[in-house]
């Protein structure tokens, strides 16, 4: 026979349909959510997964100075095949208004690596077409079979796509962040790429011909590479190895030494013997002289002569070199047919270091985690709330549980019953919530992935860690919170439950209360005796509230960041060149007045919460009007910025050691001070000593910083130009995929503080409805009523709230900082004092909606209840 | 009725709080049951009988003395041998009926059949208790008297060796006492349980084939009742 008490459960659910409706609204809602973010995110990494066959996805690129000759790329290490992938970088000019609106790198259509996948349109087939970022279009508001103007030329889209290289559109790979809305990917036809003007940057992909086994693997084959690439390059393919090529630059030096040597000595042989063939001509005027005896010339024949022997021994000195001599200029000779060949190593970036191909996958995986986290803790507020649910039925059904004891039922069969409900209520939830999260939910959840990142098309897998997410892990959290409050419940004896005296507490009596008025002490003790209700709700409001700090504090960050940013850059402009100096050997300048010379370079951390970051080196001349640095800084003495010391803990006194990013040369710095500058991760240091320490000429430079645009440089000397904008990459991008989203979040815990303080205040309510009604009885007005319960659960919600803003943003504040210390970059998070008001605001309103009801479910408690039998 | 003792009472006794505040319920009860007695213990308010009916019941224990039943000491039982023996032994009867408010009359009595291996049939049972008409409709719908009745249902419909009913009448009017009380002979008869009732109401006496008096926590009188009177015939 099936246990009876099962029939409760529908019943149960009719009778508190309000409440179970709420609690089941709540997690479908989280469930689903937490579903479709699982099953979108999953599907879209399957997708991601298999684009690398799909699309044939480079293993790595590397970038050379100049365009690599055939004989150098059939130098090139033999475990690799090399693809061609030049590009431009050019101006894009959205609506053709002739200012600059984006930077779009133009390609050619790739066939062999990094093939393009098309989401609307068509690649280009005819010249003036061009095939753009299916993202960086929607950003833009570019539409199939509009015209853009590319680097100067019109071009009509008629393709939006996804560069499978480019699933998100970071510029460099160094950058803070990838910006989809200023940076734009593209493919023309080799008609059009072949006359764009500008300057032609000499991008190489290559494949392991053996795919490595594994990501060890890959990581040391790249280290080799790296090594091998640069030598090569730098040896024009003379050789891969470092040592052999180090040993040939000193060997060529040591001959290049030696033949100036030999050049010197030759010269200075042949001037001795024009000076002694002078002599001789002046000895053969004077030969009467000679003749005659005379003294002083008899002497002059006798020098000239010795001089002649001296000569003459020195040149066959000389010409006894000459095997070694045309030993030493065979060589270099040989190496000569190199001279054409050699190049410059400037980019490396491997597959699994490219942030552009990167960065989506690692971002979406962890906002599984981020989902996970929520629906745990949500999942667990609900838990209790379910607890705190049954824990009042179980006192008002005490006698009747009494009863059962009393005839035989076992406490597990009660534990099983009183479980029931939650755990259908889950699983209810589970099976809705899924559902919605693969239909409705997981749509949502790819269009804020599409509408952050370059993605491909995907297909909808069956996704078992959604499973275990949304229904295992649930129905783990609703079983072992219910039983541990429920089986506590249930471990008093059948007689305390028939006598009703479910009291664990082994209090005799009362708990005294402070001499305040009876009203206040009335308060105290519905506080105390329903501290359970109170502890839950103080948790729901934690969760609400750090929601909503999420909610109001995500765009302020980003605000403040950026009204930082646009108070303390370094300079408005930095130009940096390609040389300092030009072709004729003379120094770029400019007579702009606000110019400064600086240097820059990019080096990496070795060591700390990120190793790899990017740490930008700059040097700034005496006096710099850009960057204040004490007029007596030893060569390695430097200051950091505000970021790099946050995120690496660093201060004035400590040392840090920083290395080159493709070789094994090392830099130590001591660090003086910390520069508030909060752009970047840089190092700041006198032009001089930067010179020194990375070995440049004394002079040297590698550009200007300005507070305007600098008209007067030919612009073929300009490497880049690093604006403001490109600084604020990281607050737009963030902006732009997130700030969309806080909005709709503040909405969302709005509705969420409403339900959540709903069901607390009625279980509240409902708990306490039969002494409601006897005060009721004895004459107490619903008004006193309210100003017992109500402003009782006013009071507690409103310190809740100021006691959970300041949790809130604490925990925003670390959340964030988990963030950044897992990235590239950094800032705090920020939120106003205004922000955290408004927060406040927001939960006291939706409490004010909850009030308006609790009044109301107040008002009708029936007289009757205190009178009726208890069951 | 048989001879055979099916209950034993032995010098129990029980104490409630410490110190100053101890009071001593029950001083030291002895008294035999015989298989299918209708016993009841009879007292005033503070007499113990309750105390001593949940000592028998398993639910409460004696601090002294001990209850057997058929032989075996519950005071020998742990807490699951105790909860088997209460499932397969006893039916319970309260003064507030203890009724799931929201199972109907059917399903209440389900609640005890689920804990039998060989309940009583349902129907039958509900056409004895005078239920058949009311079998869907749910405790509030039902007078005081209707939902003893199916309190007593609930308790009988596994057909347990000892019924105990404390107070099945005291929240009743005199006619529905009647009834009740009816009722509960009726199943002793055809069932033959063994029906121990706790009572103040002195006139019930006069149906039982044993009446124990308890006072102060003792047995005052022990008496065999050779010339019992239906319930029907009872009068106060």
């Amino acid at each position: 026979m099936r246990n009876p008490l099962g029939k409760r459960l529908p019943r149960e659910l009719k009778k508190d349909f309000k409440k179970y409706a709420v609690l089941l609204i709540l997690m479908i809602f989280m469930i689903g959510i937490a579903s479709g973010i699982y099953v979108g995110n999953d599907s879209m990494m399957a997708a991601i997964d298999e684009s690398y066959e799909l699309y044939n996805i480079e293993d790595g690129h590397f970038e050379l100075k100049e365009e690599a000759t055939e004989d150098l790329l059939a130098s090139m290490p033999d475990n690799i095949d090399i693809y061609e992938q030049f590009y431009y970088d050019v101006v894009e000019d959205i609506d053709r208004d002739g200012n600059d609106d984006a930077t779009v790198r133009l390609f050619r259509i790739r066939t062999d690596i990094n093939r393009a996948c098309v989401n609307e349109g068509r690649l280009p087939e005819a010249e003036g077409e061009i095939a753009i970022d299916r993202m960086h279009a929607s950003n833009n508001d570019i539409r199939i079979g509009d015209m853009i103007s590319c680097g100067g030329s019109d071009y009509e889209v008629v393709g939006l796509i996804a560069l499978s290289d480019y699933s998100t559109l970071f510029k460099k790979n160094s950058d803070m962040m990838f910006n989809a809305v200023d940076f734009d990917v593209a493919l023309v036809t080799d008609e059009d790429f072949d006359t764009v003007d500008g300057t032609l940057i000499y991008q190489y992909a290559y494949d392991f011909r053996t795919a490595p086994e594994s990501e060890a693997q890959e990581k040391e084959w790249s280290d080799d590479l790296v090594e091998r690439i640069a030598v090569i390059a730098a040896t024009g393919g003379y050789t891969s190895d470092k040592d052999e090529a180090e040993e040939l630059a000193d060997n060529v030096d040591e001959w290049t030494a030696y033949l100036e040597d030999i050049e010197a000595q030759s010269d200075e042989l042949e001037a001795r013997g024009e000076e002694l063939e002078g002599r001789q001509a002046a000895l053969e005027e004077h030969y009467d002289l000679v003749m005659a005896g005379d003294p002083e010339w008899t002497a002059e024949a006798q020098s000239l002569q010795d001089d002649a022997e001296a000569l003459q021994a020195d040149v066959d000195a000389l010409a006894a070199e000459q095997d070694q001599i045309d030993s030493v200029i065979d060589s270099l000779e040989a190496l000569e047919e190199y001279d054409d060949d050699t190049n410059e190593l400037t980019d490396f970036v491997p597959e699994y270091a490219n942030q552009a191909i990167h960065f989506a996958p690692d971002d979406m995986g962890s906002d599984k985690s981020m989902m996970s986290v929520l629906s745990y803790v949500f999942i667990g507020v609900l838990a209790f709330v379910f607890a705190i649910t049954t824990s009042n039925t179980i006192v008002n059904e005490a006698a009747v549980i009494g009863t059962l004891r009393s005839t035989g039922y076992t406490r597990g069969e009660l534990l099983r019953h009183y479980m029931m409900l939650p755990i259908t209520v889950t699983l209810l939830s589970a099976v809705f919530g899924n559902i919605l999260g693969y239909t409705c939910f997981k749509n949502v959840a790819v269009s804020m992935y599409y509408n952050s990142y370059s993605l491909m098309t995907y297909k909808t897998i069956w996704n078992a860690d959604a499973f275990i997410e949304t229904t295992v892990i649930p129905l783990i959290l609703m079983t072992v919170v219910n039983f541990i409050v429920i089986y506590s419940k249930l471990r008093l004896s059948p007689l305390k439950f028939l006598r009703r005296d479910l009291s664990t507490s082994k209090r005799k009596k009362a708990m005294r209360l402070p001499s305040i008025s009876f009203m206040g002490r009335f308060r105290l003790r519905i506080l105390l005796n329903n501290l359970g209700g109170y502890i839950v709700l103080l948790f729901g409001i934690a969760f609400v509230m750090l929601l909503l700090a999420f909610a109001i504090g995500l765009p302020e960050t980003l605000d403040h960041y950026k009204s930082q940013l646009s108070d303390n850059m370094i300079s408005p402009y930095q130009y940096i060149l390609k040389d300092y100096k030009d072709e004729d050997d003379q120094y770029i300048t400019t007579s702009d007045d606000s110019a400064e010379r600086f240097s820059v370079t990019n080096l990496v951390t070795i060591d700390g919460v990120y190793v790899g970051e990017d740490i930008s080196v700059y040097g700034f001349i005496d006096d710099s009007t850009y960057v204040s640095l004490p007029s007596e800084m030893a060569d390695d003495e430097v200051y950091i910025s505000r970021p790099y010391a946050d995120k690496f803990s660093l201060d004035a006194g400590d040392t840090i050691t920083l290395k080159e990013r493709y070789t094994d040369k090392t830099y130590t710095f001591k660090i003086t001070g910390i520069d508030e500058y909060n752009g970047a991760l840089t190092v700041f240091m006198k032009n001089d000593s930067f010179n020194k320490t990375f070995g440049n000429d004394e002079d040297s430079y590698s550009g200007f910083l300005a507070r305007n645009t600098i008209d007067d440089l030919d612009q073929d000397h300009v490497y880049t130009v690093v604006t403001r904008e490109d600084v604020m990459s990281l607050a737009t991008q963030l902006d732009h995929s997130m700030g969309s989203m806080a909005d709709y979040l503040a909405g969302v815990c709005m509705i969420m503080a409403v339900l959540i303080m709903y069901l607390l205040t009625k279980i509240i309510i409902e708990k306490n409805a039969g002494s409601i009604s006897m005060v009721k009885v004895l004459g107490y007005e619903n008004r006193e009523i309210n100003s017992l319960y109500i402003l009782l659960t006013s009071i507690v919600v409103v310190v809740f709230a100021f006691l959970t803003s300041y949790l809130s943003v604490a925990g925003l504040k670390l959340a964030f900082a988990v963030m950044m210390y897992s990235m590239s970059g950094w800032f705090d998070a920020y939120i106003s004092p205004l922000g955290m008001v408004k927060g406040v605001a927001i939960l006291l309103a939706a409490y004010a909606v909850v009030a308006f009801f609790d009044m109301i479910r107040i008002k009708r408690i029936p007289l009757t209840d205190a009178l009726k039998n208890v069951e | 009725m048989s001879e055979e003792t099916f209950l034993t009472v032995s010098n129990v006794c029980k104490a409630y709080g410490e110190g100053d505040s101890r009071q001593e319920v029950l001083r030291g009860m002895d008294f035999t049951v015989a298989k299918g007695e209708f016993c009841v213990l009879l007292g005033p308010s503070g007499s113990g009988k309750s105390t001593l009916l949940n000592i028998i019941g398993g639910i409460d224990s004696a601090d002294d003395g001990y209850i057997a039943i058929a032989g075996d000491k519950l005071r020998d039982m742990d807490e699951k041998a105790l909860t088997r023996y209460r499932r397969k032994h006893l039916g319970y009867v309260f003064q507030l009926y203890n009724l799931i408010p929201n199972l109907n009359v059917k399903e209440n009595i389900e609640v005890g059949a689920y804990l039998s291996d060989d309940p009583l049939d349902i129907d039958e049972l509900l056409n004895t208790l005078g239920l058949w008409d009311h079998r869907y409709k749910l405790p509030n719908q039902l007078s005081g008297g209707q939902q003893q009745r199916t309190s007593i249902g609930r308790a009988i419909v596994k057909n347990p060796d000892i019924l105990l009913c404390d107070e099945p009448t005291g929240a009743l009017d005199y006619n529905t006492s009647k009834e009740i009380l009816k009722l509960i002979e009726d199943v002793n008869q055809k069932y033959g349980n063994t029906v121990i009732m706790v009572t103040h109401n002195n006139a019930i006496q006069d149906m039982a084939d044993h009446t124990i008096k308890l006072r102060d926590g003792k047995v005052r009188k022990n008496i065999i009742n050779e010339n019992k009177i239906s319930a029907m015939e009872l009068d106060w």
